[in-house]
């Protein structure tokens, strides 16, 4: 009978813990349309509420601040192994755009890698628990776990989405990645990066319609100094659907379309 | 209805503030400043990723059969503009317009995650987006 009695602060504490985690839930059911310069929601009167279906609008292909489509692929501060990394690229976007590619997500179908997810024209939503925050994307169903207030693992293992750790300021979410592997591009151009990659994702909303994130990259294999870049998303009044990489699928549309556009067309 | 066009267009123009067209590659094999229009009958739809594929038989200005493939957006952005899977399909009389490839092969772009150039199915014209395309040919 001793071990079931719970002492007033203890109480207060599970009264408190329950209410956050009330308010984050009920954050994430449908509300009546705002106005789109409305304040951005609150989730409770400490976290940010950043629910909603975001969209993503094409463009913005490489991360390079000042050169936000790539046309000066060249242009970021890289050592010499992440030029010579660039130079073999065969990218789908920028100044060095082919339809032959090398890209292996292209080829591959393999995960295009946690920073591109941010330049393919879908949704993605985000769910906010106490513990974790999920980020879903429509492009390929992949979805990343943020893990709140825990530093990374020691001995990590790479991985393609690396590991995700958050924390709550002010009015954003920041998310800190490291233990990346080193099989994608940083964007649509074919910027390199390597397993040392380091990234700092800060989401907020500028208003109840728009979602910023500030994304801060450095990767001292690859780029001799660090650099940041912004992209904002809208949110979208569509549910979110489903678009795939199929391999049969990539596959057939790379012979009957891509090649024969860059074949020599066929004799009349 | 209406709230369905708005919602549409306002996608659309969302879309139309940024750069390029599509998503999952680039222009490299198109001749962007160029379109045709191609007419004929529609022998096979692929609605599927990475795009939709139109597959049609038409004439030349020789009168020779040729076997076009026009590409579309992927069918979640298609259906975002408007379009269903059974929009155009196989034995439609179709007109459509295309950004051709640059190498002379019977292939076009005629939608994209920006745009969707005139596609007439059997006399009916399906949502077009995007703004004025370049002159036509």
């Amino acid at each position: 009978m001793r071990n079931c009695r719970i002492s007033f602060p203890e109480s207060l504490a599970v009264f408190v813990s329950l209410l956050c985690c009330a308010s984050v839930l009920l954050a994430q059911t449908a509300a009546p349309p705002k106005p789109a310069n409305a304040p951005a929601p609150q989730a409770s009167s400490r976290l940010p509420d950043l629910s909603g279906n975001w969209a993503i609008s094409p463009g913005g292909t490489s991360w390079d601040p000042s050169d936000p489509n790539g046309t000066k692929p060249e242009h970021l501060p890289m050592t010499p192994w992440g030029l010579e990394q660039l130079r073999a690229a065969k990218p789908p976007f920028g100044a060095h755009q082919s339809f032959e590619p090398n890209d292996p997500h292209q080829r591959y179908c393999d995960p295009p890698g946690t920073l591109r997810m941010y330049s393919y024209p879908w949704q993605f939503t985000i769910v906010q628990t106490p513990a974790q925050v999920y980020l879903l994307f429509e492009y390929l169903h992949v979805w990343r776990v943020v893990t709140m207030d825990r530093p990374h693992p020691k001995d990590l293992d790479s991985s393609w989405l690396g590991d995700s750790v958050g924390r709550y300021e002010g009015d954003a979410l920041v998310i800190d990645t490291i233990g990346y592997n080193d099989k994608t591009w940083l964007d649509m151009v074919g910027h390199p990066h390597s397993d040392q990659l380091h990234t700092i994702e800060r989401l907020r909303r500028l208003n109840h319609d728009t979602l910023e994130l500030e994304l801060t990259i450095e990767d001292p294999k690859a780029y001799t100094q660090s650099f940041t870049s912004k992209k904002t998303f809208k949110l979208s009044s569509f549910p979110m659907g489903e678009t795939m990489c199929s391999l049969s699928e990539d596959q057939s549309f790379q012979q009957n379309i891509m090649d024969r556009t860059v074949s020599s067309p066929p004799a009349k | 209805m209406q709230k369905k066009f708005l919602l549409i267009s306002a996608f659309a123009a969302g879309l139309l503030i940024a750069g390029p067209a599509f998503a999952h590659h680039g222009t490299a094999g198109y001749d962007m400043a160029k379109v045709v229009t191609v007419t004929g009958t529609v022998t096979k739809v692929d609605w599927s990723n990475p795009h939709i594929v139109v597959y049609m038989d038409a004439k030349d200005a020789q009168g020779n059969l040729q076997h076009w493939s026009l590409e579309l957006s992927a069918p979640l952005l298609m259906q975002r503009f408007g379009w269903t899977k059974n929009s155009v399909k196989a034995g439609d009389q179709l007109v459509a317009e295309t950004h051709p490839a640059k190498n002379g092969a019977p292939v076009g772009a005629s939608g994209a995650a920006t745009f969707v150039l005139k596609f007439v199915v059997n006399g009916t014209p399906l949502p077009v987006v995007g703004g004025t395309p370049p002159p036509r040919e």
